[in-house]
């Protein structure tokens, strides 16, 4: 929390003694949306792989 | 700034899975797995530790041999060590210290009436095991460097859960779940976003800190109030406090959750409805049903549901706060910058909510099991084993004990037939076996001829499987993000508010669905 008067927010981000250049405290992606996007690519490719190969 | 530490300490965890592997499928560990009780697991243990052994070993090289320049690769690429970690503690809770837990406790004997040992009263499953591992790491000895990029993967894993989770709906379960969560969470959700607001302005604090805190207590947590700070004009401190007193509140219930619901016998719809309802976040409803019911997900489907209802209105409290927002701040005579509420909506609706949805469509077409499943198993009597002479002896011979109608037919009928022919004439039959007229070994051979018309679902069965470790990654990934330095930050006014109204909406939630929901859906 560098700025307080953003509302981007990393609360980890010193506490640890790791600092993240991207992402969240909570998210190795730049926003909720994106990381939504790939959950969602995953569980496709779970969702097809389930499909095609478990009979 | 390059991520990639040049640590061996990924291709030692993946060396050690592999080993592990080999003992395993070599079956050196027979008699450990025998005394634990997990023998049954042997399949998953050789499948699991020889894929991410492999992942590993490729994984560690790299690290420690690759070039490794900033940019893409490196980021994401760095990533897999803290996932690494987080599956290779999952995998000792799920298989070592879960098990060696309820050992100890059987051992230990009954502590309440009815056989209730120490584990089951608190709950001390894989689940809760996992979370409080992840907090003793991040807290006491610290996570290591080279991990720290990937234990922000669990949250992913969690998302990818419950979207998945949509392939385990069928429609009738989902409309009646539906029906009840609509009804229970737009009560609650309203009723605690205008309590948070009321007090708020009782206490005199900021509209901004007031609006952000009511998203988070009423509706999901960290997203609710990301998603509102924008329209009431929050800042970062305002949403941190928001988040800590989430955090804060969910960590508790999550632990009190499961104790209180098997110390009131609370069956897996009512905990689900309770925990959906009552706890904040996301992550820790989940947590909070896998730790009530670990060795299945029934409580864990309901409890998804009330906290998808509770998502879905996330857009109304938004366009609310912001009304809010515009007039109490015109009230005191200050002008306030527009925003665009339905951008900000648009932007901020959690997308994994519509892919549980899209993943419950694609189900509902019958493509992993027939659509009239339910929970994996469905009706087909066609590979029925039919019942052989000594069944039909038995029953003949009580078939006079039956005094209605209905279930002397439907016993006639699978007396002629030898197997239950419909969905309708199975229910008729179980009936039968629920009154008690019958003795026990009719009762049983009932029960055999029901097993055999219904089938269970591989496809679902591998769903299951992939659910409980992306949860039992995602929440012991998410144990790893519960640091004291994040709880401190609740603190204050917003702890306060923020912790009393959510106690009355645990509570009150608390005798509703003991009041008002029935155990069967």
């Amino acid at each position: 929390m560098t700025d307080p008067k953003s509302q981007n927010i990393d609360v980890h981000a010193t506490e640890t003694g790791f600092k993240y250049h991207r992402g969240s405290a909570l998210s190795i992606f730049k926003s909720d949306r994106h990381e939504d996007i790939m959950a969602l690519i995953f569980a496709a490719t779970i969702a097809f792989g389930v499909y095609f190969f478990i009979n | 700034m390059v991520y990639t530490r040049k640590s061996p300490a990924v291709l030692i965890i993946g060396l050690v899975l592999l080993a592990y592997w080999f003992a395993v499928n070599g079956g050196y560990l027979d008699e450990t797995l025998k005394y634990l009780n997990t023998t049954r697991a042997k399949p998953e243990m050789i499948q699991l530790s020889l894929i991410f052994g492999i992942v590993s070993v490729a994984a560690g090289l790299w690290y420690l041999f690759g070039p490794h320049e900033e940019g893409e690769l490196d980021y994401y690429a760095s990533t897999i060590a803290g996932g690494m970690f987080i599956l290779a503690l999952a995998m000792i809770v799920r298989w070592y210290l879960d098990p060696g837990v309820a050992k100890l406790s059987r051992e230990i004997g009954p502590v309440l009436p009815g056989k209730r040992f120490i584990h089951d009263m608190f709950g001390l499953n894989y689940i809760v095991l996992g979370i409080v591992a992840g907090m003793i790491i991040v807290n006491v000895l610290k996570i290591p460097d080279w991990a720290q990029n990937g234990v922000r993967l669990s949250r992913l894993g969690l998302k990818t859960g419950v979207i998945l989770l949509g392939t385990l709906y069928s429609l009738g379960e989902l409309v009646q779940l539906g029906k009840l969560s609509v009804v229970l969470i737009g009560f609650f959700v309203l009723g605690s976003v205008g309590l948070v607001l009321w007090i708020g302005a009782r206490r005199h604090i900021p509209n901004s800190m007031a609006g952000v805190l009511s998203a988070g207590i009423g509706v999901c947590g960290v997203s609710a109030a990301v998603a509102s700070a924008p329209v009431v004009q929050a800042k970062s401190e305002e949403i941190a406090y928001t988040i800590g007193t989430v955090l804060v509140f969910g960590v508790v219930c999550m632990f009190l959750f499961p104790v209180i619901g098997h110390l009131t016998g609370m069956g897996h719809v009512q905990f689900g409805a309770w925990a959906g309802t009552g706890i904040l976040n996301s992550a820790q409803v989940a947590g909070a049903a896998l730790a009530f019911q670990p060795d299945g997900i029934e409580t864990l489907k309901v409890a998804e549901i009330f906290n998808i209802t509770r998502v879905l209105f996330l857009p109304i409290i938004v366009l609310w706060l912001a009304v809010w927002y515009v007039r109490r701040e015109e009230s005191v005579g200050r002008t306030v910058q527009q925003v665009d509420t339905t951008r900000v909506i648009f932007e901020k609706f959690p997308l994994f909510v519509l892919g549980f949805i899209l993943m419950f469509a694609l189900s509902s077409t019958g493509i992993f099991a027939p659509a009239q499943h339910t929970s994996g198993r469905y009706f087909d009597n066609s590979k029925s084993k039919l019942l052989v002479e000594k069944d039909i002896n038995t029953l003949k011979a009580e078939s006079s004990k039956l005094k209605r109608d209905d279930q002397k037919q439907a016993l006639n009928r699978l007396l002629e037939s030898k197997k239950a022919m419909s969905i309708d004439h199975d229910t008729t039959l179980r009936g039968i076996v629920n009154s008690g007229v019958l003795s026990r070994d009719a009762n049983a051979v009932l029960t055999r001829a029901h097993n055999a018309a219904y089938q269970t679902s591989k496809k679902i069965a591998a769903f299951r499987d992939w659910l409980t470790w992306l949860f039992a990654f995602g929440l012991t990934g998410l144990g790893m993000q519960i640091t004291m330095a994040a709880m401190r930050q609740a603190g204050g006014q917003p702890l306060v508010i923020g912790g009393a109204v959510g106690t009355v909406k645990a509570v009150f939630s608390l005798i509703v669905v003991l009041m008002f929901v029935r155990e069967t859906i």
